[in-house]
């Protein structure tokens, strides 16, 4: 078996020197491509621009014919080249001559089984679940005003987006001089929050680029689980540090110069699942940030080992406050899954300031794509189910809910605000804010638009101010719209709207799905 | 005067700045018609060496002669253009008074006037200056061709490699001219010559 596998390597080693990907032998159809790169060549002045930079090997020029080519199999659809070129002469195309129609076989499937019969490997992707389940935000619609109440013109009136998130107090002190105790709160001025990146996962420069947008528009970023670079510790106080499984950069001052902290337990994207940030990307800055040696691998280890029940979470979560001397709240993060309204509620307990909830949407820099694709449960309804059984308890006000994973507009950041949530994370829209365009492949490590890389030649094309241009417009593009939202429903203040799933109805959804929510149908 | 500087870190080794100058300073100011139809003129190949045109021809390779040029390394990448200095070393050196500074500071060609003796490039400190081989003005004799620089594309209000960097890693802009450069020209020899 091994003498054969070795045999492979050198097959493939010698054809991929010859150009011919196809001829492997025994791998007719792993290397099957998937898009069709259409030149015209008749436009295509030859400038080159296109093959300096495609960072996945499958443009090339041939002088002696004076051509531009492709190698379609290692094409990834990620648009850089048509983007760059400056005749536009580029498409990219499915490639069409795929199999025998069949609705039970997809292509994804079949491609699925010849590269895992190729390698034997897990199927790795990147971004967030894309398989075609229904997205309740699409059957969610919003109440206006009409006649019998009036609705509310932001731009003539004053419109409150602030949003405390932590803990609040059980009721206010209602004696003359005001003696209640406050907890810790972070503040955003608008509710809407950058999900957790890790720097290793995203550049240097597109976390900077979050660092400093969520500087400009008043909220927060989350360093992920890699840390935080010591260039960003100016940014500090509009950081959300996060203490995953790894451990990974976690020290006394990195807790200290936060905002708030998380522990992470769960990503939406692979519930129950660790990381692995392969060696050869734990560059010198990431091996600073995360406090590892240079080349080895980042492994985050699926639980934390420290934390086996409530009661352990409990420890952490208090070990953490002392450590930052109760200054700022302690978040928690876990994956919408079965039963997420228990978990959440014996978070809350265990002393955590926000549990964050994590739809299977979300998106990741790396997973397998099986689990992405089929593990978890959807945002709206774990939210929903948070939301009343925490409200059911009557410690709601214990903790805040942050929503994360599948957020995609300004819709749905009131939808899952009107859900019960105080905040949303937004990780992929994001991304595609500064150039990404979903093309699934952030754990190559080699995105050609320089945003989840960190090799030097591709660093520069996501400049950090590019990135806090793009990123603080789509904040303030997507508040005016919540404010617009708001003022049509009547509302002059997002604490209005927070858990009021009256201004919600349904559409499309059964009974069963409608109580899940929470919210009434359509007309009613 | 305001010139074009490169900004460091910044470059994405894309070219585009290249394929500006060609279309700028073609007749059509039109992609396709530039390079296909319009003088193309060509003395580099992929790897950066030069290529004798007739042979760049017949290889098939054509790349159009820009007045800029990005540096490539592995990693790091910048563009460089004549930067018009304050003390211009090539208009010292041109023995026919070919170059000379035009009223608004720029340094410019008579085309007419330079035989291509190539003390410019040999003077420039900024390896800014490239041969244009396709004209010549001594007839009879095999030319170099002639001098070929950035003329910040002479009527555009910004030149156009400025205007199409998707980075902004080119800006147009006034700067001091540092002390340094007013220096008289300085050559080290390699020790095995001196």
């Amino acid at each position: 078996m091994e003498s054969n596998s070795v045999a492979q390597q050198e097959h493939t080693e010698i054809v991929d020197q010859l150009g011919i990907r196809s001829l492997r032998p025994g791998r007719y159809f792993g290397s099957l491509p998937q898009y069709y790169v259409d030149r015209d060549h008749d436009k295509c002045i030859r400038c080159l621009v296109c093959v300096r930079q495609c960072s996945w090997d499958a443009t090339f020029y041939d002088a002696n014919r004076n051509i531009v080519y492709n190698k379609y199999e290692n094409c990834v659809n990620c648009k850089r080249c048509v983007a760059m070129c400056p005749t536009q002469c580029i498409r990219i195309r499915e490639w069409t001559d795929g199999f025998r129609d069949n609705d039970n076989w997809s292509d994804k499937n079949i491609r699925g089984i010849y590269k895992q019969a190729d390698t034997g490997g897990v199927l790795l992707t990147g971004c967030g679940n894309d398989k075609e389940y229904s997205t309740y935000f699409d059957k969610i619609v919003l109440d206006a005003s009409q006649v019998t109440n009036p609705s509310i013109d932001p731009l003539r009136e004053p419109m409150e987006l602030r949003s405390f998130i932590g803990r609040k107090p059980e009721k206010a002190d209602s004696s003359r001089e005001l003696s209640t105790k406050d907890y810790p709160n972070i503040v955003a001025e608008v509710p809407i929050i950058f999900a957790p990146m890790s720097f290793g996962s995203i550049s240097y420069n597109f976390q900077e680029g979050l660092a400093r947008a969520a500087t400009n528009m008043g909220t927060y970023f989350n360093t992920g689980e890699g840390g935080l670079h010591p260039n960003f510790y100016k940014y500090g106080k509009r950081a959300i540090v996060q203490v995953a499984s790894g451990r990974f950069g976690v020290s006394a001052t990195y807790l200290k110069q936060a905002a708030a902290v998380e522990i992470k337990i769960g990503q939406g994207a692979k519930p129950g699942i660790g990381g692995h940030l392969p060696g050869e990307k734990v560059t010198a800055e990431i091996s600073r940030t995360r406090m590892i040696p240079e080349g080895s691998d980042a492994i985050s280890p699926a639980p934390q080992h420290d934390i086996y029940s409530i009661e352990d979470l409990r420890l952490l979560i208090y070990a953490i406050k002392e450590a930052v001397e109760y200054s700022v709240p302690v978040s928690v993060k876990i994956a919408a899954v079965h039963n997420v309204a228990a978990i959440a509620s014996g978070i809350i307990r265990a002393g955590a300031d926000i549990v964050v909830i994590d739809g299977f949407r979300g998106g990741t820099g790396a997973a397998p794509t099986i689990i992405r694709d089929n593990v978890g449960i959807p945002i709206e309804v774990a939210l929903a189910q948070v939301d009343q059984r925490l409200r059911d308890e009557g410690i709601r006000h214990c903790g805040s809910i942050i929503a994360a994973g599948g957020i995609r507009s300004s819709a749905d950041v009131v939808k899952a605000i009107a859900l019960g949530a105080d905040a949303v994370y937004i990780g992929t829209a994001a991304l595609l804010a500064v150039g990404c365009t979903l093309c699934q492949q952030c754990h190559r490590g080699r995105c050609a638009w320089g945003i989840t890389t960190n090799r030097p030649e591709l660093l520069p094309r996501l400049p950090a101010d590019f990135a806090e241009e793009r990123l603080t417009n789509l904040l303030r593009g997507w508040s005016h719209e919540i404010q617009e939202m708001l003022g049509l429903m009547g509302l002059n203040s997002i604490e209005s709207l927070r858990g009021n799933r009256l201004k919600l109805r349904g559409v499309g959804l059964t009974k069963y799905e409608l109580d899940t929510l929470g919210i009434e149908q359509a007309g009613r | 005067m305001k010139v074009v500087y490169p900004v460091l870190g910044r470059c994405i080794n894309c070219h585009l700045c290249e394929v500006a100058c060609v279309i700028s300073h073609s007749e059509s100011r039109e992609p396709i018609s530039a390079y296909f139809f319009e003088g193309l003129r060509f003395n580099w190949d992929q790897s950066q060496n030069y290529v004798d045109p007739a042979q760049a021809k017949q290889a098939g390779a054509p790349i159009p002669l820009s007045r800029c040029k990005v540096w490539e390394d592995n990693v790091s990448f910048t563009s460089t253009m004549c930067r018009h200095c304050e003390v211009a070393d090539c208009v010292l050196a041109c023995k026919n008074g070919a170059l000379y500074r035009d009223e608004s500071g720029r340094v410019l060609l008579n085309e007419d006037k330079c035989v291509g003796c190539w003390m410019c490039i040999m003077a420039c400190r900024f390896g800014a200056i490239t041969r244009n081989v396709e004209k010549q003005n001594v007839p009879g004799v095999k030319s170099n061709g002639i001098n070929h620089h950035c003329d910040l594309c002479g009527d555009m209000k910004i030149p156009a490699c400025v205007a199409v960097c998707p980075t902004r890693a080119l800006v147009y802009e006034e700067r001091d001219y540092p002390q340094e450069m007013e220096s008289e020209i300085t050559i080290e020899l390699p020790a095995e010559i001196a």
